[in-house]
């Protein structure tokens, strides 16, 4: 990917991005530009900081009282923290996708409708649910049953209900967390499939502790690890995914990715 | 280093151990199994006894007996029937049914027995008056017949003396021959010892000085007036003379000591004693025989064999052809010859012709004849004017009258209601005439298992009163208001204060209870002091003793915001009256301010239960906090306010303390308004445990039961609220 540095290119950037929780720094320091249309994984041992960073994208950290951020994320040019930007807005823009499936306790019409609806969507509802299901490859398998509870399905199949919830509301970014660790492995194999698939409107965030996971469906790889001094987590590495599993430039990285840690 | 393995125990070590461990779980086990024990036996122990005292046995005294009104209406019906010949001298009855080819009526049997030839005698339910039928009691129109003097008299007359103990000689010789029944030996024997006791023994006949005079009833005419004659053939020299003017008459004019002395076909009752001890007339009893009443038609109506009770109903107190009786009967009008009004005989004969008829079976106009009989002319006024007894016409009231009082400055009710229905008649008859008082009242335990002493009992202390078993919990009792006679008493006005009241609360505190905690739980950033000073506050109120809320509302809404609870404001309160600030929507907000922090409480736990990944993934879609709590937190969290809230709800339906405080009233007759003074169940109880009368404490039961039911609905409720709630997601 010759073009990563066009600023065009760019979705989002992460200008010296410090997250504290009351006292604790949880992340520090972390500078990084997440490419447009691309997939960009965070990994990184447990503890690192990699899920608070991926929050601080759609400030889902301001939900935590005790949570602060030091430096900018910058989206279209502006500051997504500075005073005069609704969060609301950064999210409905920002989208996410959690670890655990939570699909709301409504039906599966109901999932994806809603999200439209609080948003003001106009256009014909019947369609965009069906769109959405079908970019998230699950269409075919709740087509019949659309008044069922989300509930009633299973735990791959309603992380991808999750996933076309967010597209409904057509976000540009994807920020996924962990999507597939409470999944089977065929179940995942489907989400990373459909990851692929989205990438090509969307720009997808995903954390995962899944090195293969990471090395499979991801553009870009970012390694996040533990400073032994502060608990906090910082950068180790950033690059492209191909690169840094073939020829990581940095000990701990090498030494993550084959498995000696973490 | 020792092999770890070692360090554990092992094999037969290891099964004491597991077994070791397993016997403290049990002994845990037992100790819990008996605290359910205990709370199970507190609660039915506590149940048995509020059932206990809710149902029993009664005493009841009427003031009236319920039944004689209903004879009371027959007899009127019967002797006012068309063709009915009505008089308290038998021979005259026997003559009317011999003169008439369709007559039929009741004589004495010693007066059918005189006229057997020209009368018929018919069976009653198949049975003929002989000495068994009547000796055992299965020919039902039998009775004893008794003559009667003052003990003056007998002591101060020896003909008096004289003629009774000749009277109990020889009545068994003749009064056989005569148509009576014999009454037993030894009871005559035993009747003039007793006669000799009384007046010294017995002298000749003919130094007896001295007149006699008999008068009373008519079915003993024949056998005394043969007694007097034979008394006299026997030698006895004074004047004799005999009258038959009816046992109840003779009764009445010997008790004013006009009657030297009185034949009667029924012993007196308690309260003709009485009277007659008043006018210092010490009566003498003395039985002389039985005697039957014959049903007797003339000799052609030969298609009568045997009649039942309900037949004789029927022919005397209903009909008028032969015919409507049965259709194979000829077309002829009945001709009936009844005992005249005041005579034992009419009593024997609707004592039994009507036994089986009650109070209930009779219609709307038999109870307006029935008020009309037996109700004061100014009480049956005033009731007239409350409302009509009669669509077309008056009892009490004249139209011109009643017109006249419509037409007044302030019309009675009676102007504009329609008139009273049938169950609203048998209801006044109940209250003004009847009068039922309970004497005493007895546990359900005791009237269960000491059924036959308290029977015993009741009989010796309350001899007119009705043994029955009573539950104090019923119908009347859920839509009768309050009344300081316990047998009329109810709980409609209670229960409708409670209803109002918790109505009250619930508008008041649980949107305020509901929003507070959404503000504490979604909003408020619990790290800032002011909040967690809040919410510590809360928690604490949840424990302040429930009067001081009383205390608090009295101030607050009694007297403070007097225009708006009073309902001043909305020009709810009378003119001429002061405002009141001690009602339904004072005692409402009292208790809603009681149970605000615990709905609260409950509501914040069950928001605090919904997981956070719904708020995550509502915020996510981006949404606002508003929106995601409406739409997703709040449905998850509602069945968790909804047990909350009617758990605090029981609470409030079951206060007392800050009620008496805020000024519940005791005694409440008209059921309230939201701006009236008002009653609620937990102080109608209260009320009635605190009074002397033990019925009272019977009516308390019986509401603590109505109190109960109503929480268990609620509790009920709850839980298939949350039920639903929870499955529908």
């Amino acid at each position: 990917m010759s073009d990563s540095n066009d600023s065009t290119n760019i979705a989002v950037q992460a200008k010296d991005v410090s997250v504290y929780y009351g006292d604790f720094r949880a992340v520090k320091n972390i500078n990084l530009d997440v490419a447009r249309n691309k997939i960009t994984a965070f990994i990184g041992p447990s503890g690192c900081g990699k899920s608070t960073l991926l929050r601080a994208f759609n400030r889902m950290n301001d939900l935590i009282p005790i949570s602060r951020m030091d430096g900018e994320i910058v989206y279209r040019g502006k500051n997504l923290y500075d005073a005069d930007v609704d969060p609301v807005e950064v999210r409905r823009r920002i989208g996410m996708v959690f670890q655990k499936p939570n699909p709301f306790p409504k039906s599966i019409y109901e999932n994806i409708a809603w999200g439209a609806r609080i948003n003001g969507y106009k256009g014909n509802m019947d369609e965009l649910v069906e769109e959405s299901l079908r970019s998230a490859a699950i269409w075919d398998e709740v087509k019949d049953k659309l008044d069922q509870s989300g509930l009633s399905l299973s735990g791959g199949q309603q992380q991808r209900l999750c996933i076309a919830r967010t597209v409904a509301v057509k976000p540009e970014i994807i920020l996924m967390d962990e999507p597939c660790s409470a999944l089977d492995p065929i179940a995942t194999l489907k989400i990373e499939e459909l990851m692929r698939q989205l990438q090509e409107q969307y720009t997808i965030i995903i954390v995962t502790h899944n090195m293969q996971q990471a090395a499979r469906s991801s553009d870009y790889t970012a390694f996040l690890n533990m400073d032994t001094t502060d608990r906090s987590g910082y950068m180790v590495e950033f690059s492209e995914t191909s690169a840094m599993f073939t020829n990581p430039q940095n000990q701990q990285t090498e030494e993550y990715i084959t498995g000696r840690f973490g | 280093m020792e092999n770890p393995e070692n360090l554990y125990p092992v094999d037969e070590e290891l099964q004491k151990f597991i077994d070791y461990r397993k016997r403290s779980g049990t002994i845990w086990r037992g100790v819990f199994l008996m605290s359910l024990f205990v709370a199970i036996l507190v609660l039915i122990v506590l149940m048995l006894n509020i059932i206990n005292d809710a149902f029993g046995l009664v005493a009841l005294e009427n003031e009236v007996d319920p039944h004689s009104l209903v004879t009371g209406y027959q007899e009127n019906t019967m002797v006012s029937m068309p063709n009915t010949f009505a008089s308290t001298n038998h021979a005259a009855l026997a003559a009317v049914i011999q003169q008439n080819e369709t007559g039929i009526g009741f004589v004495g049997h010693a007066h059918y027995q005189t006229n057997a030839d020209d009368l018929r005698l018919i069976a009653v339910d198949g049975q003929f008056p002989t000495a068994e039928t009547v000796a055992d009691g299965s020919y039902p129109f039998a009775r004893p017949l008794y003559i009667y003097t003052a003990l003056d008299t007998l002591q101060s007359e020896p003909a008096v003396a004289g003629y009774f103990r000749f009277y109990l000689e020889n009545a068994n010789n003749s009064g056989g021959e005569l148509g009576y029944f014999l009454a037993d030996e030894t009871l005559m024997a035993d009747q003039i010892n007793l006669i000799d006791t009384l007046a010294g023994g017995p002298q000749a006949l003919d130094s007896l000085g001295g007149n006699l005079a008999l008068s009373g009833s008519s079915s003993l005419y024949p056998l005394s007036r043969q007694m007097l004659l034979d008394f006299r053939q026997a030698g006895f020299g004074g004047d004799i003379s005999i009258e038959q003017i009816g046992s109840e008459a003779g009764i009445e004019a010997f008790c004013r000591g006009d009657i030297q002395v009185l034949n009667a076909s029924r012993p007196m009752t308690v309260a003709e004693a009485a009277t007659c001890q008043r006018n210092r007339v010490n009566p003498v009893e003395i039985a002389v025989g039985l005697d039957a009443l014959a049903i007797v038609s003339h000799p052609s109506l030969d298609f009568l064999e045997s009649v039942s009770l309900k037949e004789m109903g029927q022919i005397f107190a209903a009909m008028n052809y032969w015919d409507e009786i049965d259709p194979s009967y000829p077309v002829e009008p009945i001709v009936r010859a009844v005992p005249g009004e005041g005579s034992g005989s009419l009593e024997l004969l609707s004592g039994s012709m009507f036994s089986t008829i009650g109070l209930e079976n009779l219609s709307g106009a038999a109870y307006a004849e029935i008020i009309r009989e037996n109700l004061g002319r100014g009480r049956g006024r005033a009731l007239e004017r409350d409302q009509r007894f009669l669509a077309e016409g008056f009892i009490f009231d004249s139209q011109t009258a009643f017109n006249g009082a419509c037409a007044s400055a302030e019309p009675p009710t009676g102007c504009a209601q329609p008139a009273r229905d049938r169950d609203n008649l048998l209801d006044l008859i109940e209250q003004e005439i009847i009068v039922p008082q309970i004497q005493q009242t007895w546990p359900l335990y005791d009237s269960i298992f000491n059924r036959q002493a308290i029977v015993a009992e009741a009989s010796r202390k309350y001899p007119d009163a009705i043994v029955e078993f009573k539950s104090w919990l019923n119908p009347d009792f859920l839509v009768n208001p309050q009344s300081s006679e316990a047998e009329l008493a109810g709980v409609r006005t209670a229960i409708w204060g409670t209803v109002m009241v918790v109505a009250t609360t619930f508008l008041f505190s649980f949107p305020v209870g509901v929003g507070a905690a959404i503000y504490l739980e979604e909003y408020a950033d619990s790290t800032k002091w002011y909040n967690k000073i809040i919410q510590t506050n809360i928690s604490n109120l949840a424990g302040v003793p429930s009067i001081i809320y009383g205390m608090l509302g009295l101030t607050v809404f009694v007297r403070l915001l007097l225009p708006l609870t009073s309902g001043e404001m909305f020009g709810r309160v009378a003119e001429g009256t002061d405002p009141s600030g001690r009602t339904v929507i004072s005692a409402g907000l009292t208790l809603g301010l009681l149970i605000l922090p615990i709905i609260i409480i409950n509501a914040q736990e069950a928001l605090r239960a919904v997981p956070n990944s719904m708020r995550r993934a509502g915020m996510g879609l981006g949404a606002t906090k508003w929106q995601t709590t409406w739409s997703h937190v709040l449905p998850a969290a509602l069945p968790g306010i909804l047990t909350g809230t009617i758990l605090a709800m029981s609470r409030a339906v079951g206060e007392t303390a800050p009620l008496i405080v805020v000024g519940a009233s005791t005694v409440i007759r008209t059921d309230p308004t939201f701006f009236s003074r008002f009653t609620v169940l937990p102080i109608q109880i209260f009320q009635w445990t605190s009074r002397p009368q033990p019925e009272f404490q019977n009516l308390a039961a019986a509401a603590i039961i109505v109190l109960l039911l109503i929480l268990l609905t609620l509790n009920a409720s709850a839980v298939i609220l949350r039920n639903r709630y929870s499955t529908s997601s």
